[in-house]
């Protein structure tokens, strides 16, 4: 055993003592876990919009394509994948750093997330969720806009 | 003391984190000594492995309120030194110094041997000569003696592969320390 091991615990104890090493405080944990979920679930339902969007714009505007896609990128709202990917990086990064304890295997966590957002906006659309957003719900104005141009 | 001796590591971490931070000092005592084990066979160097294990002891007294104490402590404590070890590896990633008492004695049949308690000291004399990826798991479970669960955790990969990798380390071992 090293001479250095032999001391580890007087050498730790002290610095805890001195409060040269302390306690990262409870909230912080349960912030960062807090806001990590926030921002995934967020993340997801503007994604599943979006894509419900989408199919819905192409349906209802006919067989002008060009025109469908200037209207669809005219109107999009960028911040949204902005704020998806800042979320899934932050999130990520924060499971990564503070995390020792569980198994979280990221690349089914990525692929998950893909596939349930085109799962959930493909759902969306078919069961007519689009009509109600039409009439009611935070995206009723972007919907709007496609529908009456 | 002998009334805390008794205590679970979960317990002494609630005890920690409820203002009794002197308790800290059991959990070091009762891992420094695996840790070093584990981390010097990670990284075949006994200064490097005890910074280390310093390091770790540390970085687990300044998250461990981010510990859940409903899972084991020692699956959390062997994954930090894993993190850390594998951070010193990236960083030095030369080839590792075989420790100065290193020989490759052999012996009639190594698998024999597993089942038997000296086998543990002919299983660190050969773990350094097989791939990290085979000697991990194996040193995990048969020197610290840490379930194939135990140790699905602390790598982060499934119990299938742990047993897979079990098994294999053990055929490597075996030819490898018999031919020597």
């Amino acid at each position: 055993m090293s001479k250095e091991l032999k001391k580890i615990t007087e050498n730790i104890m002290d610095q805890i003592h001195d409060k040269k090493i302390k306690m990262r405080p409870k909230i912080y944990f349960i912030a960062g876990s807090v806001l990590t979920f926030v921002g995934l679930v967020s993340s997801i339902i503007i994604s599943v919009f979006l894509i419900g969007l989408i199919r819905f714009s192409l349906r209802t505007h006919g067989p002008i394509a060009d025109y469908r896609l200037d209207q669809i990128l005219s109107s999009f709202p960028w911040w949204a994948p902005v704020f998806a990917l800042i979320g899934l990086t932050v999130g990520i990064w924060l499971l990564r750093k503070y995390d020792f304890s569980f198994k979280i295997n990221f690349k089914i966590i990525i692929i998950g997330f893909i596939l349930t957002v085109f799962a959930s906006g493909w759902i969306i659309d078919s069961i007519g969720l689009n009509d109600l957003l039409i009439r009611r719900g935070p995206m009723q104005g972007i919907m709007r806009q496609h529908n009456t141009k | 003391m002998s009334e805390i001796q008794k205590l679970t590591d979960e317990e002494i971490v609630e005890k920690v984190r409820s203002n009794d931070s002197d308790l800290y000092a059991v959990i070091i005592e009762r891992y420094k000594n695996k840790l070093l084990r584990y981390a010097t066979n990670l990284i075949h160097d006994n200064d490097r492995a005890s910074h280390i294990v310093q390091d770790s002891l540390i970085k687990a007294y300044i998250n461990i309120n981010g510990f859940n104490t409903k899972k084991k402590f020692s699956s959390w404590i062997y994954r930090i030194v894993h993190n850390e070890a594998m951070n010193e590896i990236k960083k030095y990633q030369k080839e590792t110094p075989i420790l100065d008492d290193f020989d490759f004695e052999s012996e009639e049949d190594t698998i024999k041997e597993f089942e038997q308690k000296e086998a543990v000291m002919l299983v660190e004399k050969c773990l350094n000569s097989i791939p990290l990826i085979y000697s991990e798991p194996l040193s995990l479970y048969y020197l610290d003696e840490k379930s194939y669960e135990e140790i699905s955790d602390i790598l982060r990969i499934p119990m299938g592969t742990v047993a897979i990798r079990i098994s294999r380390a053990k055929k490597l071992m075996k030819n490898i320390c018999q031919k020597n």
